[in-house]
């Protein structure tokens, strides 16, 4: 299974480092927020219980999440295309481990979202922001984005199973991603939402995903915070895949 | 283990809600062999097809593949089988070699053993100076040759083959033919194949099965299916189909020196034991009944004819190649449950065309009135318009409903 995945992983990876532009268009939409939306509400927004007074570092995370959501939110779609010409028949049609098959995906998203991560901090610390650079807590901020690629690539690789269309597939996509920045701590931290969605924010594993990497690269690292964070994800994560894999399994028809 | 490659017992297959795509299907490859299933779209040739090849469950039956259960050993048979889907299952933006070194690592093979088989099948099917260029550059011919090469990487004994000529042009269909022709001879092959041009199932395989209705209507050699209709075929041309030729039709089916009659368009096929002399009864007939013959051909019957006569259909209608195309492409889908899905409602149309009387008369009308012009000028059209309306009807006539 491991070396399938593996074979699997690399011609994914080859195919997405042959057409590098695809992989830019996605992160045009979290470029605008971070330069436009991150200038118009700098001086707008007086954020209080925020250590740093600049709006776009405490952005950035959400703003990283973004990318993360928009980019592994392709990965259903890319499978569905893969469905139609016939590639994942030729696969099914080999004794490859099943479980590789989603899970080379999977683990393909995450680590193009994580590439698509790292250009945007690159970004926005050439327009100012201040980000801790320190190898570990960079490495543990991927870490975070990692896992919320894999769970949002596998939601997406599940939907994807489950509706069979490309369209309803986009919509969910589009239609998820905004609503679960808005409704965390992605934008504005928590004491400065109304009750309702503090509480909706609190269920909502984005929030956590926030959180902990805005500890680890923006403020004042907080173990406590990034632990919680980091636990969530992996059981976010992990239930997200399982899902996606069973979804996968029960497509004989 | 007998010496059967394919071993298929009372197989059905039943896609919700309860359209049957098998019905308690038989068949038997023997090893060595190159098999042909023929039939109309949504016969069940690809359904069979995914079956044998472990990409579908069925509802009831026994496959064996290579000794195998599907069922039980679905990785041991993958292993020994090699698949070529309708849809190329290649990526194109891969590389000819990265597509059969990433097949060959699916099927968990050494990376030097991958190198030379490559080497050995690209020789073989002339890929070698395009194999490191992208797929997406390939020519639809090339892409078939590598498709089937990809498939071959394994060292599979039995080879299965959808349609595996489907929108080639000639020149790349006669190629395509002789290397799946000298896999066999070879290599001792196994290969199954599914294809609705008969000349295809007719020089290819050693045995023809015509499939219709999920159901293997006859089986033999393409000699034997021909000699199984028996003495000549008459095919009448009509103008147009009304009550009086419906009648003459009728009646032609009293007369005892007919043993078959079957509609097809315009074209009424008559099986009769000397074709000579019964033309001029049939012509006494016609005036009789007051009908205008457009034209009247005599012939021996060919695989067609015993198509015709087992699916009630003929193979030939240029919207058989090109729904099939286009419905795939316009909703988007293919392969798998997905497939599944989209088919269905073709196979729906596809059945009842093939059996009841009533669309018959559907495909009649169109060309009936399609003709109309035609048929005020000259009470007995020219040689050349009677060979046109001889054959199908074709698109234009079918446009001419709308």
């Amino acid at each position: 299974m491991i070396a399938d995945t593996w074979h699997l992983f690399n011609k994914y990876m080859r195919i997405t480092i042959r057409m590098p532009l695809w992989s830019l268009f996605t992160l045009i939409q979290p470029l605008i927020w971070l330069l436009i939306f991150a200038q118009l509400f700098k001086n707008f927004v007086q954020l209080p219980g925020n250590d740093s007074d600049n709006y776009m570092d405490f952005m950035i995370p959400g703003i990283l999440i973004m990318t993360v959501l928009f980019g592994s939110s392709w990965s259903g779609v890319s499978l569905l295309r893969e469905i139609t010409s016939g590639t994942v028949d030729k696969m099914l049609v080999a004794p490859v481990s099943r479980v590789a098959i989603v899970l080379s995906r999977v683990l393909h998203s995450a680590v193009q979202v994580i590439a698509q991560a790292i250009i945007i901090l690159v970004v926005a610390w050439i327009f100012g922001a201040t980000i801790t650079i320190n190898p570990a807590y960079l490495f543990l901020g991927i870490l975070i984005i990692f896992l919320l690629g894999v769970a949002f690539a596998s939601i997406s690789n599940g939907f994807a199973i489950t509706l069979q269309r490309e369209e309803p597939l986009v919509m969910i996509g589009n239609l998820m991603t905004l609503p679960l920045m808005f409704l965390s701590s992605a934008f504005v931290p928590k004491s400065f939402m109304p009750g309702w969605i503090q509480s909706i924010a609190i269920i909502n594993p984005i929030s956590y995903a926030v959180d902990a990497i805005r500890t680890v690269l923006i403020d004042v690292p907080d173990a406590t915070v990034f632990i919680k964070g980091l636990v969530i994800l992996l059981i976010f994560s992990g239930a997200a895949l399982t899902w996606a894999v069973t979804a996968f399994n029960s497509l004989r028809d | 283990m007998d010496n059967h490659a394919i071993l298929i017992k009372n197989l059905t297959k039943i896609y919700p809600p309860n359209r049957k795509a098998l019905d308690d299907l038989d068949l038997s490859v023997n090893n060595s062999e190159v098999m042909a299933l023929l039939g109309p779209n949504g016969a069940g040739k690809t359904t069979t097809i995914r079956v044998l090849s472990t990409l579908s469950g069925f509802d009831s039956g026994q496959v064996i593949v290579a000794g195998m259960d599907v069922d039980i050993a679905p990785d041991k048979v993958r292993q020994t089988i090699g698949v070529v889907a309708q849809q190329t299952g290649i990526d194109y933006f891969l590389t000819g070699r990265e597509n059969m070194r990433l097949q060959g690592h699916l099927y968990h093979m050494k990376n030097n053993d991958i190198d030379d088989r490559i080497k050995e099948l690209a020789e073989y099917f002339e890929l070698s100076d395009q194999l490191d260029n992208v797929v997406s550059t390939y020519s639809g011919g090339i892409r078939r040759k590598l498709d089937i090469a990809t498939a071959l990487i394994h060292r599979p004994k039995i080879l299965f083959l959808d349609e595996p000529t489907l929108g080639l042009d000639i020149r790349s269909r006669k190629t395509l033919w002789n290397h799946i022709e000298e896999l066999n001879t070879n290599f001792g092959l196994t290969i199954l194949l599914t294809t609705h041009y008969l000349e295809e199932a007719d020089s290819l395989s050693h045995r023809v099965a015509i499939i219709n209705t999920g159901k293997i209507q006859i089986i033999g050699t393409p000699d034997e299916l021909k000699n199984s209709i028996k003495g000549d075929s008459v095919v009448i041309s009509f103008e147009k189909i009304a009550e009086s030729e419906q009648s003459f039709a009728y009646l032609a089916k009293q007369q005892d020196y007919i043993e078959e009659t079957v509609w097809e368009g315009n074209n009424l096929h008559l099986y009769v034991a000397n074709g000579a002399e019964c033309v001029p009864k049939l012509m006494v007939l016609a005036s009789q009944n007051n009908v205008v013959v457009k034209s009247l051909a005599l012939s021996r019957p060919s695989l067609d004819d015993v198509f015709l006569k087992y699916t009630g259909a003929s193979i030939q209608g240029p919207q058989e190649e090109s729904t099939d195309e286009w419905w795939k492409q316009w909703a988007g889908k293919g392969g798998g449950k997905w497939q599944g899905k989209w088919v269905d409602n073709d196979n729906q149309d596809g059945n009842g065309e093939t059996t009841s009387e009533e669309s018959s008369q559907d495909k009649q009308w169109p060309s009936g009135t399609g003709q109309w012009n035609e048929n005020d000028q000259s009470s007995t059209g020219s040689w050349q318009d009677e060979q046109q309306t001889g054959s199908w009807p074709d698109k234009d006539k079918w446009g001419d409903k709308s």
